[in-house]
Parts: structure tokens; C-alpha cells; sequence
């Protein structure tokens, strides 16, 4: 494509979507998804010179014909003879009902979508390389990330950057020794349920957690964590999953840390539980889900204790699912396999038809496990295998599922899928579970 | 002074073992270890037998049962049953080798592949070649044996550019590190 043709089409793409913010026209839209197939590479085109000004100037009117066109614009005209003055937007508090969807891979930005409306926000600047917390007053985000001096290279600089929740500006940095450098992950970063500590995995390929304080903002510790990853925050300090299928309480109130570890509970090179568990800080309680599909609630801290698991497929009336080869059927898999609503205790799980050794196979079918009462009591199919799912922690519950770079939010009172949020990102989701 | 009487020891003995045994209780021994026996193989063959791992397609996984040994720029080339990420082998390097200016990891995660040819399971070494943006052909992503990250050394989704001078993530290679 040649340079013109892209800055023209940006434009048109653009002219689109000013468009469709004023009601959705379908011509609009279509013009969108026809013109702009590849919008990633239009930033690096676009800041280039072009001769083209004058001609996407002229362009840049457009929109307001369109939107007559379609006959769905305002009913009072736009003032146009006064100039305007640009502005930056800014946000409510977090809300319950928000998804934080993160950018696919090494691709920067978190996109915050209201659950009501399926539509954007605003976004949260997550680097390429970092990871998402909460601050539970709502104040500010908390980004846990690795850049470096010159890029792609140079000095390497690890920090717990934190953002304004309302202006998203950023409000300073806090410098941390490390973190591990993996494609985003759930249970990497996490915030203490009173917002006073934020606890960085770190992996170098030795395992340890770096201790922030977020009431002075100074990194405080390196915990060695050796054979253990995931962080869920109690009040003595946190608890972590092992390599022997234990628990490991960190207490970090004494001068040393100390660890104790619970009895192991799973065989972790046999039927692993997922590394993308649901924890709650607030409940101190965490959903497990492993390979097979077996679904261990636990009590976390000091002294955690698991509950007897049971098999996710025998709780649909099914067989339960088998390490063997040539088994074929229903297991958990993706990447962010499992979601938990903390009310209703009710857990949605990605699930696909397969062989063991399937782990991360999208899923094509949502189980919503009651908890409570060890039932499977829906399965409903996807249009697009899904990755990645999450729920929003309010009373009207809404799922978020993305496949390939798409997204859709799922109703969980009707089960009905809202429209498609094209390009809104592979990347894992997180929601808000306080205040 | 006493002395030690040998005799005296081995009747102290001998009368120990009467006092703790019967017939019955030697004969339901003797009967539980004639059939415990096949459980234990006495001979160095059947010892050798046994330890053979089973590699009928019954016990592969799907990956295995599938695995090619021709074409190494393929996801279903044997040695990439574990591996996440490009191929270095479409990006300008080779199974075990780095496109130029990237810089292979010193650590990796590991798998155990088998050899569809030999039917053998060898260790492979799974070599991120680091320093340059990812390299988008060939995207594999296979799960043999990968465990979550809190066993790392079997984990596929972490950036293993430790110890090289860039972080940076371009492919992985599939170095071999001998039979499992």
C-alpha cells in the first residue's frame, strides 16, 4: 500500500469512527471495518510528513455529512463558527462493573470497557512488559513493569508505577530490584486487601517477591520464595503455590521472613492446578482448577486449608476427566481458564473437548459451576473459542471473554453475548472486587 | 571377668526368634511371598522389560502420536512437544541455532519429546535466542508435560532471556540435550 493511500485511509478511518460515536451508523461502520483493517500500523505511518495534509483537512468535514446522511445525528447542530479548545477527558472512581483488559503479549495498554455498554473508557498506560494491581480505596492503578533506558535496551528499569484512577496521569514511580518478564499473568502482582502492600513475583530464574510499601510508596524486601509463584496477600504477608502441590505461607510480620508450607494438596508434574487461580484478598479464599478439571476451594492464611476437590465434569454428569492418552473430553483450558463471582460463589471455566496435555487449548464451551451446591449448572457454547475470561465482582454479574484480539461481554442474567468489541485485545482481564 | 559365650548367645537368639514366630504365622509368610512374586522381577531380562517405558500409541500423548521427524520449521516437528513461541527455524536460524545478532539464553525450560523414528524420549532444551522484537513466523505453541509457573523449569510462557544482555524475546529453538 503506498504512503498516500494509508494516510487517506486513516483518515476516512478516522472520519468513521468520529461517526459512529454519534449514533452508529452503519454505513459508518462498515466504512470502518473496510478501511481500517490493519490500525496498528497507522500511528508509525502517520507521523511521518505528508503532502496529504491539505486533502485530510478537507476530509475532516466529512463526518458531519455522513452522520446527516444516516440521519442519526444530534437534534441541535454543532455550534461551528466558535473554535474550540481540546480538552483530556477523566474518570469516574473504579467501578465493580468495569473489565480491565490488557494489551495481547508484548502489546502495551489496558483497556478499561464498561460492562453496561460494552464500550471503552479509557485506558491505563501498562508498558509491554509489566503487570495490572488495585488499589482497594480506588484511588490509583498500580502498574508493575519493566523498561529499559533506550527501549529495546540500555539500563533496565523495574518500578510499581502509580497512576491518578481519575485522570490516569501518572503520579510517581516506585524502583524495585526485579520482576519477572512473562506475558502478563494473573497472580504476579497483587495489592494487601488494606492497599498498604503490594507483593512483585519475581524470577531470575530464582524465585523471590518483592515487598512494596504503597502508604511511604519505597520498595521495602526481597523474600527468596524458592519453588513457589502466585502471590495472595493475607494479613501476615502472602501465600503462594509450590512445586511439591503445597501451600506456602509467607509471614512477613517479624524482623526475618519466615515460611511455613501447608501438606501438598495436588502432584504437580500429574495434574497441575492452574496458575491462573481466583483469589480473593477480601475472603481470603481462593478457586483452583486443575488440568483434569478438579476444583479445590481453599481457606487462605496462616494455616490454609483445602477443601476436598471435586471433578468439574462428574459435577455436569459426566465422566471426570483422566490424564491418559486418548481420553477424550471435556477439560479446562486457555490461558486465564477460570473465573470466580465472589457472592454467588458460582466459577465460570473455559472448557474444550480434547486429550490431556490440552492445557491451553481455547475454550469453546463456558461452564458456570455453583460451587456451593458442586454443580455444573450451565454450559453454553461460544460463537469464537475463547483465551481469556473474567467477571465483573457487582450483583448483576457480566463475563468478559476474548479470543484473537476480540472481545464480547456475556450477561450472566439473560446469558445473552453483547456486540463483538473488535480489536479490543487478547490480553488477560481483571475486575474489581473492593471496596 | 565374664567371657563371651557363643553358644549361650545364639540359644538366647534361636529362643528369641521361637518365642516371636509359629508355624502358621511362617507358612501364611512363605504363601504371601510365592505370590508377591511376579510383582518382582528376579531376573536382570524381566527387570529390564519391566523398566522399558511403554510406547505404543495407546500411551502417547496426541502430540507424539502426530510428531514428524522431516521438517523442523514445522509445529508438529518432534522436539517442539513443549515449545511456546516462534521458531527460530523460520526466522533466519535453525533448531539449535539464533538468527543472526540475537543472543541464545543461557537457561531454559525443558521437555521430553519422543522420537517417533526410534520411539526414544530425549531431553530437549528449549533455547530462547533473545535481543531483537519477537519474530512472528511460525508461532507454536505445544504443551507435553508443561506445568504452571510455579514449576518455571517446565513452564513455556516465560520470557527465559536470563542472563543475556537484552531481555527481549525474538524466537525459541529446540536444542537436544541427550536421551531422557
Amino acid at each position: 500500500m503506498e504512503l498516500g493511500q494509508v494516510c487517506l485511509l486513516t483518515e476516512l478511518g478516522h472520519l468513521s469512527n468520529l461517526t459512529r460515536d454519534r449514533g452508529s451508523s452503519p454505513l459508518a461502520k462498515r466504512l470502518s471495518d473496510e478501511l481500517n483493517p490493519y490500525p496498528r500500523r497507522f500511528p508509525e505511518e502517520m507521523s511521518r510528513p505528508t503532502l496529504l495534509r491539505p486533502m485530510a483537512q478537507i476530509l475532516r468535514l466529512a463526518p458531519l455529512a455522513l452522520a446527516v446522511a444516516s440521519g442519526t445525528a444530534r437534534a441541535a447542530p454543532e455550534n461551528l463558527t466558535e473554535p474550540e479548545t481540546a480538552t483530556s477527558a477523566t474518570l469516574p472512581a473504579p467501578s465493580k462493573d468495569w473489565f480491565f483488559v490488557r494489551g495481547y503479549f508484548e502489546t502495551g495498554g489496558t483497556s478499561i470497557v464498561d460492562s453496561a455498554t460494552s464500550k471503552m473508557l479509557g485506558m491505563v498506560n501498562t508498558s509491554g512488559w509489566s503487570d495490572l494491581a488495585f488499589d482497594p480505596m480506588g484511588k490509583v492503578y498500580y502498574v508493575a513493569e519493566t523498561l529499559w533506558s533506550k527501549g529495546n535496551r540500555g539500563t533496565r528499569q523495574d518500578m510499581v508505577s502509580v497512576y491518578d484512577a481519575k485522570t490516569l496521569l501518572l503520579q510517581t514511580e516506585i524502583p524495585i530490584p526485579g520482576r519477572l518478564i512473562i506475558g502478563a499473568q494473573l497472580n504476579n502482582f497483587a495489592v494487601s486487601a488494606d492497599g498498604k502492600t503490594g507483593y512483585v513475583y519475581n524470577l531470575t530464574p530464582a524465585a523471590s517477591v518483592n515487598v512494596v510499601d504503597l502508604v511511604k510508596r519505597k520498595f521495602v524486601k526481597n523474600v527468596e520464595l524458592p519453588g513457589c509463584a502466585g502471590m495472595m496477600p493475607i494479613a501476615e504477608g502472602l501465600v503462594s503455590v509450590c512445586s511439591d502441590g503445597s501451600l506456602a505461607t509467607v509471614n512477613l510480620t517479624g524482623a526475618k521472613a519466615e515460611i511455613t508450607r501447608s501438606a501438598p494438596f495436588f502432584v504437580p508434574t500429574v495434574d497441575p492446578v492452574f496458575d491462573s487461580f481466583s483469589y480473593s484478598a477480601v475472603k481470603k479464599q481462593a478457586v483452583f482448577i486443575s488440568y483434569t478439571g478438579l476444583i479445590y476451594t481453599a481457606k487462605i492464611g496462616a494455616k490454609p486449608e483445602v477443601a476436598a476437590p471435586f471433578s468439574i465434569q462428574a459435577a455436569a454428569g459426566l465422566r471426570a476427566g483422566d490424564t491418559k492418552p486418548l481420553d477424550v473430553n471435556w477439560l479446562p483450558g486457555g490461558w486465564q481458564v477460570s473465573a470466580w463471582h465472589r457472592a454467588s460463589n458460582h466459577l465460570y471455566v473455559l472448557m474444550h473437548m480434547g486429550e490431556y496435555w490440552s492445557q491451553k487449548e481455547l475454550g469453546s464451551e463456558i461452564w458456570d459451576v455453583d460451587l456451593t451446591a458442586k454443580k455444573v449448572v450451565r454450559r453454553f457454547p461460544l460463537e469464537d473459542k475463547a483465551g481469556n475470561l473474567e467477571v465483573t465482582q457487582g450483583d448483576k454479574p457480566k463475563l468478559f471473554v476474548n479470543s484473537g484480539r476480540d472481545g464480547v461481554v456475556i450477561d450472566l442474567a439473560t446469558w445473552k453475548a453483547g456486540p463483538k468489541i473488535k480489536r479490543i485485545s487478547g490480553g488477560i482481564i481483571s475486575t474489581i472486587e473492593a471496596p | 571377668m565374664k567371657l563371651f559365650n557363643p553358644d549361650a548367645a545364639a540359644e538366647k537368639l534361636l529362643r528369641r526368634f521361637a518365642g516371636g514366630t509359629s508355624r502358621r504365622g511362617m507358612l501364611a509368610r512363605l504363601g504371601g511371598a510365592l505370590v508377591a512374586a511376579p510383582v518382582f522381577p528376579l531376573l536382570p531380562v524381566s527387570r529390564a522389560e519391566a523398566a522399558k517405558p511403554d510406547r505404543s500409541p495407546e500411551a502417547k500423548t496426541a502430540f507424539a502420536r502426530n510428531a514428524q521427524t522431516k521438517d523442523d520449521t514445522q509445529c508438529d516437528y518432534w522436539r517442539y512437544c513443549a515449545i511456546d513461541g516462534a521458531l527460530c527455524s523460520c526466522c533466519g536460524g535453525g533448531v539449535h541455532t539464533c538468527p543472526a545478532g540475537a543472543e541464545s539464553s543461557p537457561v531454559s525450560w525443558v521437555g521430553t519429546c519422543i522420537n517417533p523414528d526410534d520411539g526414544k524420549a530425549y531431553m530437549i532444551a528449549y533455547r530462547d535466542c533473545c535481543g531483537k522484537p519477537m519474530c512472528s513466523q511460525c508461532e507454536c505453541d505445544n504443551t507435553d508435560r508443561e506445568t504452571p509457573l510455579y514449576v518455571p523449569n517446565l513452564n513455556n510462557n516465560v520470557i527465559w532471556c536470563f542472563g543475556t544482555q537484552s531481555m527481549e524475546y525474538h524466537c525459541s529453538t529446540a536444542v537436544l540435550v541427550g536421551p531422557a
